[in-house]
């Protein structure tokens, strides 16, 4: 049996073309799919029906644990394993740990940022089936494209491609996995 | 007349039947404070009230002016449509140095130490002599005398409407005319305007508020009232711009990236506040020097060494009202975008600032050992009323302004992209 191809990729000419395509392709309820356009276009976020990023939580763990281990390391160093008077202060107080514990807390959040960034946007990639596509060049270029995949429950090779025909795709090709 | 067309951006809008209404609110509480004064040996604590009032509205009007240049000077697009509100709030200066006399006059006439003991040279310090034989006022008299502090407080209220009247002259009349100048003139106006704002806002926070406990020093205490300013400011004009939307003159032109916009700044600032408040107090803490401890243990313990309410006030108003609350609530998308959600934490900041200003300026008043007054008692009374007057007479201003220019900046360069804020 013949690999499944990976999906159905359709060209586009212009920003308003692939837009609007693509909000036809969210209201048929498709969920494995994406735009590859050559710049940023804004609003297209919503047009495809993709939800705010779930970087943040990312960021606040990362933030959290930052905190937790700023305050319980000058505990541990200054008032458990090594306990030291310094300056007539308490062996133990949030207020010297808190300088500590705040850029403790500000370095795992942006670790966890830039992590948990590259964790769901699963880069760096360095292969995907859509650079076999002839033309995919000019996706960062002049062109714009959707790829539905075969992966999506939705997806059914006749429908697919006559939903992205009326949706004004040209060109339309199955990808190879 | 249908109603789309009245409330088009390019037209004037409505005047509210609320200015009468703010303005008899405001004449109710200034009435109300000023019956204070009836009580027997009440006028220092009415007088400390009315400070606490109309600092909080001085704070909050220099945030608009501070956020209207900060919007110029950077060439900001988005805030565009929300600048038209801070220049309404701008009209509030004239007012602010008028209620502001009330305190120059009495003390200029009156007891001079009515509220800034330094300015008697007769007051009599708790233990040690007067403020004459005080080497600790001596030294600082050239700084800390009376004729100094009119002559600042006049400059500051000159330098703060003179700014105001700039900025609004040139918005106002390019709504007419259209003329690219005025976005020049305003730029030019934001570049002298922020250093100016900055010293000003500084030296009042130095004399009015800081000097109330002459002994003391903090080189942080400028930046704190700053960090007040524009939270009260960003926190105000956030429950403007949802009020012109319920009535319908926003409707159009508020999306939620504005207020997402606006939200993150508050984060912004209430993180900024929590920085330089510890910082003052984890310097004076780790220092653990006399001469600057005294300030934070009047606001936490008694002479005897009992904790007082200022201690439970700077824990859970400061700490947690003031810091963590906002902090939490605001780092969450939708409670900066959900009006309903966004208007709560705005109503909340303002409450939290006013408590900060009572923290720092209301522990002046002592008892005959030298510790601090408490915050609940009948003289928070005077400190209620005071703001509430005070904060009346602000929104008549606003309002009174509100008719008097088109909605939005309708012929500002930027306004087409401020219509438009995206992420």
């Amino acid at each position: 049996m013949a690999a499944q191809p990976h999906g159905l990729i359709a060209t586009f000419e212009t920003a308003p073309e692939v837009y609007h395509a693509a909000e036809k392709v969210r209201d048929a309820g498709y969920k494995f799919w994406d735009c590859i356009t050559p710049f940023p276009i804004h609003g297209l976020d919503k047009a495809m029906g993709v939800k705010r990023s779930n970087v943040p939580k990312f960021s606040l763990t990362g933030g959290i644990i930052g905190f937790c281990t700023g305050m319980s390391m000058i505990w541990f160093m200054n008032a458990f394993d090594y306990p030291l008077v310094v300056g007539g202060k308490p062996y133990f107080s949030p207020m010297f740990a808190f300088p500590v514990s705040y850029e403790l807390t500000i370095l795992f959040c942006a670790f966890a940022t830039i992590g948990g960034m590259f964790f769901l946007n699963r880069l760096p990639m360095h292969y995907h089936p859509v650079l076999k596509h002839d033309t995919i060049h000019r996706g960062m270029d002049d062109q714009f494209f959707i790829v539905i995949e075969t992966r999506d429950p939705k997806f059914d090779a006749a429908r697919t491609r006559a939903l992205l025909e009326k949706a004004g795709g040209k060109d339309i090709k199955e990808l190879e996995a | 007349m249908s109603n789309s067309a009245k409330n088009a951006p390019g037209s004037f809008p409505a005047s509210s039947p609320g200015a009468n209404r703010a303005l008899a609110v405001g004449i109710v509480g200034i009435v109300a404070t000023a019956g204070g004064l009836l009580l027997p040996n009440n006028t220092h604590a009415v007088a400390h009230s009315w400070l606490v009032g109309v600092t909080f509205w001085v704070a909050i009007t220099i945030g608009m002016l501070l956020m209207t240049m900060i919007h110029h000077i950077f060439d900001a697009s988005w805030s565009t449509v929300i600048r038209r509100q801070w220049e309404h709030g701008l009209a509030a200066f004239p007012w602010l140095a008028v209620l502001f006399l009330p305190l120059v006059l009495a003390t200029w006439f009156g007891p001079r130490d009515l509220i800034w003991p330094w300015m008697n040279p007769e007051h009599v310090l708790h233990g040690h002599g007067t403020v004459a034989n005080d080497i600790l006022y001596v030294k600082k008299s050239s700084f800390l005398s009376i004729n100094m502090f009119m002559g600042a407080t006049a400059i500051f209220f000159t330098v703060w409407i003179w700014l105001s009247a700039r900025l609004r002259k040139a918005s106002f009349t390019q709504d007419s005319d259209g003329d690219l100048k005025w976005t020049r003139m305003n730029r030019v106006t934001a570049a002298f305007g922020i250093p100016l704002a900055a010293l000003s806002l500084t030296f009042a926070a130095i004399y009015w508020i800081k000097s109330l406990e002459y002994h003391w020093f903090s080189t942080m205490y400028g930046v704190w009232f700053f960090a007040n300013c524009v939270r009260g400011a960003l926190a105000i004009s956030v429950l403007i711009m949802l009020w012109l939307y319920v009535r319908g003159d926003y409707k159009g032109i508020l999306n939620t990236n504005h207020l997402h916009s606006i939200g993150q700044l508050m984060l912004a600032f209430t993180v900024f506040w929590a920085y330089v408040t510890f910082s003052q107090y984890f310097l004076i803490w780790n220092a653990n020097v006399p001469e600057e401890t005294f300030w934070y243990n009047l606001r936490e313990i008694n002479a005897d060494g009992s904790p007082n309410q200022w201690k439970y006030v700077g824990i859970f108003v400061l700490v947690f009202g003031h810091f963590l609350v906002p902090f939490l609530y605001l780092l969450s998308y939708k409670h900066k975008i959900v009006h309903s959600k966004i208007k709560f934490i705005a109503i909340w900041m303002p409450c939290v600032i006013f408590f900060d200003l009572c923290y720092n300026i209301l522990p002046a008043l002592k008892n005959e050992h030298g510790d601090a007054l408490p915050l609940v008692s009948v003289n928070f009374i005077w400190t209620i009323t005071a703001v509430i007057g005070v904060g009346g007479i602000w929104l008549y201003a606003y309002l009174k302004s509100l008719p008097t220019a088109k909605l939005i900046p309708i012929r500002d360069p930027r306004i087409n992209e401020s219509l438009l804020h995206h992420e």
